[in-house]
């Protein structure tokens, strides 16, 4: 299938410093595609790109296969959701949303039925007169999506759309975000720096650092497989383990961590015998033993702290001078040791071999 | 519960010094304002009886009519040109890379601390080497120019408040820059431009020294009052500058007014 959105070698740069670098990325239709990374790693540039406000200095960007590098913002089939919602204080809720209509040329009555059809979209039927302060945060909020999505874009821009609701209302609005996505059909561009988010929402996640596509695949993949280290330590926790290869043959490498010997996956990586190499592993991935267990990896260590978090218990334990691992552990699984002498295992394929 | 009304000296004397301040301010235009219902013709105690003739031969005097009329058309047309003026400068300034909108901004302030006087003179000999005549036009031209830095200080400081969120979303959703501006920040702007404007009215209504300058035979208002003066005080006058203050009161509060609400929202 033809992607809806192509980036073909696009470099932004501010002066000496490059904001993207040679970024390539396509979008399928109906994808929900998310752009993840810290701040200043070129994430917001990429979507503004999209959406016309920056200019590329190299590479094109298509757009359902037409190019438009060059096009000014009200030029081009896209919309973007604002940060701070971008709604007019001056105009009604209902003006607001037919905003867009408007300029594309549509007649008052298809406008008035489509401004009606997007507020019930989002239950907000009875605030078509009121003014955008009259509105909560969620309500703009559901506004901007809508405003944005009034046009009919051939794919909605979303610049760090939750970052100022509260936690709670935002686990709200990102079902509601994927839903509306899902019986829209609709692409959507997400940009954010929370990996939650990211997780909960995309088809896709894209990790970007420094102006770099880091790593790119399903919330599953990157979560569960991390490429690099940057990519194991943004999403999720994770224990890094530093060892010396060897042996790798086939899809399994042989570790040596101070003295243990280690089987893991490969990863993305091809690891020479005698090099260094660091290793991943989820705390979640780690299981507690009272005595020896048969597992591919196993080490004995001592608990040194315990946090209980409600639905999950941290155990930090100390792995008799080589340093701290972290295992999240059931607190209600009684066979599970939680203090003193303690054996850890965990399978070989929970360990991947990181890019450094 | 006694130490409640306790007497505090320095708030006390705070207190004082206001009310002798307010005094201060107000007795002058209460004075006038008093003499202009007394009968007699000296502007002296006691007022002994009081009239509301004065008021009427006020409104029945052509000459001070027409100076109204004089003054109000020069207002409008200066808040017009110095209002669109003041709004483009401001948005120019607004865009422009740093220092060159600090130097545009000093520029474009300058008008406002610059003596009335030595501008009144250097207006004059401006249009004398353009040849152009003192009247209307010349007047017009350098209350224009003395109103500028005020609306352009009063859109930027709106302006500043505005997120350029909100032109970007209209470029998003198809509007042009023209449209964009027409649409997002003209009426963003509307309550500090109305405050500016009214204060462009009342900077021209209230000129002396500019319009002395470049004036030709008509007279506004404050050339009448002036004129009506040298050949002495009356009641007369009195009551023509209490009906004056009491239109500036009411307008300028309102506009203070809108300015506040511009601010808060």
């Amino acid at each position: 299938m033809e992607p809806i959105v192509r980036f073909e070698a696009v470099t932004k740069a501010y002066g000496k410093s490059v904001a993207v670098d040679a970024l390539d990325l396509d979008i399928a239709p109906g994808e929900f595609v998310t752009l993840l990374g810290p701040s200043g790693c070129g994430k917001s540039t990429t979507l503004r790109m999209l959406g016309g406000f920056e200019t590329p200095n190299s590479g094109r960007i298509l757009l359902a296969g037409r190019d438009v590098t060059r096009l000014p913002p009200n030029k081009r089939d896209v919309n973007i959701v604002f940060q701070d919602y971008a709604l007019f204080p001056h105009m009604t809720i209902a003006k607001n949303i037919a905003f867009g209509l408007e300029l594309k040329g549509l007649e008052s009555a298809a406008i008035h039925r489509r401004v009606g059809e997007l507020l019930d979209l989002v239950q907000l039927g009875d605030y078509a007169a009121r003014m955008p302060h009259e509105l909560s945060g969620g309500q703009r909020q559901r506004v901007a999506l809508i405003r944005a999505l009034a046009p009919d874009p051939q794919i909605l821009l979303l610049d760090e759309p939750l970052s100022a609701l509260d936690a709670k209302l935002r686990g709200q609005m990102q079902m509601e975000l994927k839903a509306i996505q899902q019986r829209t059909g609709k692409s959507f561009l997400f940009v954010t720096h929370d990996q939650e988010e990211a997780l909960t929402m995309s088809d896709r996640i894209v990790v970007m650092n420094a102006g770099r596509i880091e790593q790119m695949g399903t919330p599953e993949a990157l979560y569960g497989r991390p490429a690099s280290r940057f990519v194991a330590s943004f999403i999720g926790d994770t224990n890094l383990l530093d060892c010396s290869v060897v042996s790798a043959d086939g899809p399994r490498v042989a570790l040596d961590w101070q003295g243990v010997a280690i089987t893991a996956a490969r990863g993305e990586t091809s690891p020479a015998p005698g090099t260094r190499a660091r290793l991943a592993v989820r705390p979640e991935a780690i299981r507690l033993f009272p005595a020896e267990p048969d597992t591919a990896n196993r080490v004995r260590g001592r608990v040194s702290r315990r946090v209980f978090k409600g639905n999950h218990a941290l155990l930090s334990v100390e792995v008799d001078g080589r340093g701290q691992i972290e295992a999240l552990v059931d607190p209600l699984d009684l066979a599970v040791p939680t203090e003193g002498e303690v054996w850890l295992g965990w399978r070989a394929e929970n360990a991947v071999v990181l890019r450094d | 519960m006694a130490a409640g009304r306790t007497l505090d000296g320095p708030k006390a004397a705070l207190s004082a010094a206001y009310w002798v301040f307010v005094l201060y301010l107000l007795g002058p235009l209460l004075l006038m304002t008093a003499m202009s219902f007394k009968a007699a013709e000296f502007i002296a105690f006691p007022i002994g009886e009081t009239t509301l003739d004065w008021y009427a031969k006020v409104v029945q005097d052509g000459q001070f009519l027409s100076a109204v009329g004089y003054s109000i058309l020069i207002a409008a047309a200066t808040t017009l040109f110095a209002t669109v003026i003041g709004t483009w400068i401001a948005l120019v300034v607004s865009a422009e890379s740093l220092w060159l909108r600090s130097l545009v901004f000093a520029l474009a302030c300058l008008p406002a601390v610059v003596p009335g006087m030595i501008q009144a003179i250097s207006v004059r000999i401006f249009i004398a080497t353009l040849d152009v005549p003192t009247g209307t036009g010349a007047i017009i031209f350098g209350h224009t120019l003395h109103a500028v830095p005020f609306v352009m200080i009063m859109a930027l400081t709106r302006l500043r408040t505005m997120p350029g969120s909100l032109v970007d979303a209209a470029r998003d959703l198809g509007a042009d820059p023209v449209v964009a501006f027409l649409r997002v920040t003209l009426p963003y702007l509307k309550p500090a431009l109305y405050g500016g404007m009214i204060f462009c009215a009342l900077l021209s209504i209230d000129d002396f020294v500019r319009t002395f300058f470049l004036g030709g035979y008509r007279t506004t208002l404050p050339m009448l009052i002036f004129a009506r003066l040298q050949g002495g005080m009356s009641p007369e006058i009195n009551a023509m500058a209490t009906l004056v203050l009491l239109t500036t009161a009411v307008v300028g509060l309102y506009a203070e007014q809108l300015t506040r609400k511009a601010r808060t929202r």
